[in-house]
């Protein structure tokens, strides 16, 4: 420590400092131009030049290069000082005089005029920018001439290759002499422009070392190799200079991994289409953007902060046209014949939460082919977009973008429905691109020999849906064929189940035991509180001053110990967080650091290794929540840290020990429903090792698939289904249930005990966990003359023909099928799904038997998604006419001696037309069981339709809010047998986590009666969304409210509706959120 | 703090609000300070007396967020 004079105070800097260091430290202004913390100094400014007395003399030093030593008396105050600094920015003046940041200077020192001849230069030759440049280790620019010729330029003046056009210099110069521009015109060889970032696809910025985005895991910055100026030329390494804890190596490199690993899952993704090889879109006119960058926009986290703007002008858009299959559903302008399944809902979405923003007067129009929203509940939010959100629908397909001359609009020339050309000019257009698998994934796919589909999706079979064609190799997400993220995350799960079937022995063999550290009994104790504060780097201690917080801290009542870390979370930190918890005989811990939402589970580990209940804890923010969101108030968030800290420290006085009960898991499971789903999930829960009861209500396996003639991948049903159902008939661990019914379910996650009815006989069976697979059935429709006329059948009566090799079918001269026959209208607004799929193979079966047969489909929108389209292509190929028709305006069918005689109103001849056909099948809905007797039973909610709810739309497709009970196939919603198959493998992939348990850890933070208390009132019972209170049966306490710890998820909602005050919530009780309270007063 | 500025006593739900307002941080966004925030399981737990004790003990807004 070198200790020294500042303006007569004392001060103590480190050796080889330069007084400019010092002198920021102690909060002394020195103004400089060309200096940086990254770089040596080079003291060629002259402004921050400082007066230094050393005993005998004082001396004019430029302060950033002038290093400190022991007894030297520094001043920056004086007259002296103030003249030289006056003069240099006359002479700066001078040369600059109108560059703003030289003027803002000389201003400050009250500079207004200069008193020598101006030049008109923006440069002040202080070096910064080539000092820089050789740091980044290019050494492209130099100060070149001599004496007032002296500039800043490249070797010859000419542009180099050794300029990389990082833009360090531009970055650095303190004159905005150095700009884009000029590194692009006079510099650089090379492209010179921004580094877009690929999260906001390239809306904005991004820097060479940065966080892909927000929720990244793992959440720390990465370096992009190709752009990174040290991995380019060699130089900077600024970033492993700066790092507090040296977590930068830039030597390090790739290595090749090699594991043994007995089944390999692939989820690679897909690349959104890239529009910009469309001329005829005007992709590079900035008002015509993707949808992902649309997505963008609309994010709250975006670039625009989820305000809508016109890119070319920034003003507020007034109106914005969707365009549909941009990528997709084209074999002219690129080779993607397939529906990208996804595109309808974004842009429905996407239009719906733009009007949602910028409101009702913002106008949207979706051009579109088939509006296809064949997901669950998305029929509904097609309809309420449609007739409550305002946004127009246009059934067209529009060729050409147009910007308008003189005008930052864009006009659309498109046919309307009738036939008229019309033109119409948005603000914005919006290309709806498609999915499609990137030539790399090709490659690797070729590199691990397995085969692609036609579309360059990886190869699947319809009963065997995440297995690739090559064994022990699954796929899942977007790679196995366009999807959204409900079936993506059903997939994921299927493909885990997959690779868990064939390695069900290998379970658990690998699995290390942690030792248990045996837990202090702090009962009874005076509570000895530890407060560890973070100084998160500089997250934290760069705006709170933590030594202050820790002052503050130590005179809190009841703490014993406050430290303060570098970094908390880091390994060493938490050993020895340990080892002072264990020797200061802490019984309360407080950290005061990040979110506990992320570190809670960590720093609770350390108390345990220390032999502290994990409980007698409390974390509080000071950095998410105060650090960073009051980064220029440094006094004013110190302040907030030392109150939250004493907040923190109130509670954690009032916490006590809590105990997370034990729970056995009963490793059998029971599946209900002996369709497809239901065998395929207890095939795959015995294939894994679980013993499973299998329930069917009927005498037999199979469901509706013994209806199904064929898939829409063309494999026959029956004998697929044969083989499924003699593998479950023969597994030793599935139990069969044949006609049998469910009497009663008792009991919870890990322990149910259920009653059934086997051929009228009880039994009563106990399993761990419950999939629920009850299928569907087909709609019995009530129009179009159905059961009138053995002529008119329904779609599953067509396949039972076909499977029979009826002799009627090969008499037939016409047919047609009407589509939605029970779905997307009033009372049943929901698509089901396979209805336009099925119909066409039929149509397409039907024109193979006699290709002069008039074939007719009557459609609403033909929802053939992902490489189904290939079936419609086929089916138009081959001459099946499609005819459109309207909800308002359904085809009438009349029954004739002859014929079946249909009239529908033509699309596109707008007049009705009479069709004559001698078999009328209707594609007719799918209607669940809705059974509500069983979703009693296990507390499980359904729609207004009669499916099943599941736990979470998105990421939880596949199970229910209650734990340990799952769901698949028909039940959740109408779905083809893959997409069955998938569910059921996921439901069983979520299941297993429980199985493959034999007991779970309740949470501590629970809901406790105390009986004493209770006025048996019932509002908790009630009110439960988990059903976690009950009325205790017998025993002392019979009749009072008692709470299962395996069901309650300590939400709080009985402690605060109890009225009797008997409810506590461990943790979070009335007494610990009062003594925050009550610390709050000197708070706020 | 500036004596015009309301003091604010919050509630935020672990599982939205309180993990928006990390968020908030993650985001570099800035707010005034005065506010102070009790984490709480689910604004269930949420109950008119905490509210009233915040009011009580100066607070001169209290926000449940969930």
């Amino acid at each position: 420590m070198i200790t020294f004079k500042l303006n007569g105070q004392t001060v103590q800097g480190e050796e080889g400092q330069y007084i400019i260091d010092v002198a920021e430290q102690y909060g002394v202004e020195i103004p400089t131009l060309c200096n940086h913390k990254a770089l040596e100094p080079a003291g060629m400014c002259r402004i921050c030049a400082v007066e230094v007395f050393d005993g005998r003399r004082t001396r004019f030093v430029t302060s950033c290069n002038y290093p400190i030593w022991e007894g030297m008396e520094v001043k920056t105050d004086t007259k002296l000082v103030s003249e030289g600094r006056k003069l240099i920015l006359e002479l700066l003046l001078a040369r600059c005089p109108e560059t703003p940041a030289i003027r803002e200077l000389a201003d400050k020192y009250g500079v207004t005029e200069t008193r020598f001849t101006k030049g008109a230069d923006t440069c002040i030759i202080c070096g910064l920018c080539t000092r820089v440049c050789e740091k980044m280790g290019a050494r492209a620019i130099s100060l070149t001439g001599r004496g007032i010729d002296t500039k800043v330029d490249t070797a010859y003046s000419l542009n180099t290759e050794a300029c990389f056009a990082c833009g360090a210099c531009a970055f650095m110069c303190p004159t905005g002499h150095i700009t884009l521009d000029r590194i692009k015109e006079h510099f650089t060889t090379h492209r010179a422009e921004p580094i877009k970032s690929e999260y906001d696809v390239g809306l904005q910025g991004r820097k060479p070392i940065y966080v892909p985005y927000a929720q990244a895991v793992p959440n720390t910055p990465v370096i992009d190799r190709d752009v990174c100026m040290h991995f380019k030329a060699g130089g900077c390494r600024i970033c492993s200079e700066i790092c507090p804890v040296n977590a930068i190596d830039h030597s390090m490199e790739d290595e090749t991994v090699e594991l043994e690993v007995g089944s390999v899952i692939l989820s690679p993704g897909f690349e959104p289409f890239d529009p910009s090889g469309l001329d005829f879109y005007n992709y590079d006119h900035p008002n015509v953007i993707t949808s992902m960058e649309m997505e963008r926009m609309l994010s709250a986290s975006g670039p625009t902060g989820g305000h809508l703007i016109r890119l070319s002008d920034h003003q507020e858009p007034k109106k914005i046209a969707w365009l549909q299959c941009v990528g997709s559903r084209d074999m002219n302008r690129c080779d993607n014949a397939y529906c990208s399944s996804v595109c309808c809902m974004y842009a429905v979405k996407e239009a719906v939460i733009a009007k949602e923003h910028a409101g009702d007067a913002l106008d949207c129009s979706i051009f579109y082919m088939d509006m296809r929203t064949p997901g669950k509940d998305f029929e509904k939010f097609y309809d309420n977009a449609k007739n409550k959100s305002g946004v127009n629908f246009v059934r067209s397909r529009v060729h050409t973008i147009t910007p308008v001359q003189g005008s930052d609009e864009l006009e659309l020339r498109y046919a309307a429905e009738n036939g008229d050309i019309k033109t119409d000019k948005f603000d914005i257009v919006v290309l709806s691109i498609g999915l499609q698998i990137p030539p790399e994934l090709i490659a690797m796919s070729r590199d691990l020999g397995i085969d692609l589909s036609p579309g360059n999706f990886c190869q699947t079979t319809t009963f065997d849906p995440v297995a690739t064609s090559r064994q022990g190799i699954f796929a899942c997400g977007a790679f196995q064929g366009p999807k959204d993220i409900p079936q993506s995350v059903i997939d994921s799960s299927a493909a885990a189940s997959a690779a868990a079937e064939i390695l069900a022995d290998s379970r658990n063999t690998r699995t290390k035991e942690k030792e248990a550290v045996p837990e202090r009994n702090v009962l009874g104790e005076r509570p000895r509180i530890g407060i560890f504060i973070c100084r998160c780097g500089t997250n934290i201690a760069g705006v709170v001053d933590v030594p202050k917080v820790v002052e503050y801290a130590e005179s809190l009542p009841f703490v014993e110990y406050v430290d303060e870390n570098m970094f908390s979370c880091s390994q060493d930190t938490q050993e020895n967080m340990a080892n002072i918890i264990a020797d200061k005989e802490l019984n309360r811990i407080v950290v005061a650091a990040c979110t506990p939402k992320t570190h809670e589970p960590l720093f609770q580990e350390t108390l345990t290794d220390a032999g502290l209940n994990k409980y007698l804890f409390e974390m509080t923010n000071i950095r998410n929540q105060d650090s960073w969101v009051h980064k220029n108030n440094p006094g004013l968030a110190t302040e907030k840290a030392k109150d939250l800290v004493r907040m923190a420290v109130a509670k954690v006085a009032q916490m006590q020990p809590l105990e997370e009960t034990e729970l056995s898991i009963n490793q059998t499971a029971m599946v209900v429903g002996g369709g497809i789903a239901g065998m395929s999930a207890a095939k795959s829960l015995a294939d894994q090792g679980f013993e499973t009861h299998l329930v069917e209500r009927d005498d037999h396996l199979g469901g509706q698939a013994v209806n199904l003639h064929h898939t829409a991948k063309g494999e026959p049903v029956a004998e697929n289904l044969a083989q499924l159902i003699s593998r479950v008939t023969s597994h030793d661990r599935i139990k069969l249930h044949l006609n049998t019914g469910i009497q009663n379910v008792d009991g919870f996650v890990g322990n149910f005990k259920t009653i059934l009815t086997e051929n009228g006989k009880e039994q009563e069976i106990e399993h761990g966990a419950a999939v629920l697979a009850t299928g569907a059935q087909p709609h019995t429709p009530d129009e179009y003359s159905y059961e009138k006329d053995k002529r008119i059948i329904t779609s599953l009566e067509l396949d039972e023909k076909f499977r029979q090799k009826d002799p009627s079918l090969e008499k037939i001269n016409g047919a047609a099928f009407i589509q939605c026959v029970g779905s997307r209208e009033p009372g049943r607004m929901y698509c089901s799904r396979v209805c336009c799929t099925h119909s066409i193979e039929n149509a397409i079966e039907l024109k193979h038997k006699n290709p002069d047969m008039n074939v007719y489909i009557l459609y609403r929108d033909i929802r053939t998604y992902g490489e189904k389209e290939y079936l419609y292509k086929q089916a138009r190929q081959e001459g099946v006419i499609f005819i459109r028709y309207t909800l308002e305006d359904k085809p009438k069918v009349e029954v004739k001696d002859k014929s079946i005689a249909i009239t529908v109103t033509d699309h596109i001849l707008n007049r009705p037309v009479e069709l004559n056909v001698d078999l009328l099948t209707l594609a007719t809905a799918i209607v669940p069981f809705a059974d509500e007797k069983l979703a009693n039973f296990f507390k499980v909610p359904m729609n207004e339709d009669g499916f099943f709810i599941e736990r979470h739309a998105k990421l939880g497709p596949a199970e229910f809010a209650t734990d340990g009970v799952y769901l698949c196939g028909m039940a959740h919603y109408p779905k083809p047998i893959d997409e069955s198959i998938a569910q059921a493998k996921a439901a069983v992939s979520r299941a297993v986590t429980l199985l493959s348990r034999t007991s779970i850890f309740s949470s501590g933070t629970i809901a406790e009666v105390d009986p004493v208390f209770c006025a048996s009132c019932g509002v908790c019972v009630s009110i439960c969304p988990y059903n976690a209170p009950s009325f205790a049966e017998e025993g002392r306490n019979a009749g009072k409210a008692q709470i299962n710890p395996a069901l309650c998820k300590g939400c709080g909602l009985c402690t605060a509706s109890c009225r009797s005050g008997a409810i506590h919530l461990k943790g979070f009780d009335t007494d610990q959120i009062m003594s925050q309270i009550f610390e709050m007063n000197e708070a706020v | 703090m500036a004596d015009n500025e309301p003091k604010i006593l919050s509630f935020l739900c672990n599982w939205c609000s309180y993990g928006a307002a990390d968020l908030a941080g993650v985001s570099r966004m800035e707010y005034p300070s005065n506010i102070r925030v009790i984490r709480i399981p689910c604004t269930g737990r949420m109950s008119p007396k905490f509210i009233l004790a915040g009011l009580r003990q100066g607070a001169d807004a209290v926000w449940v967020s969930g």
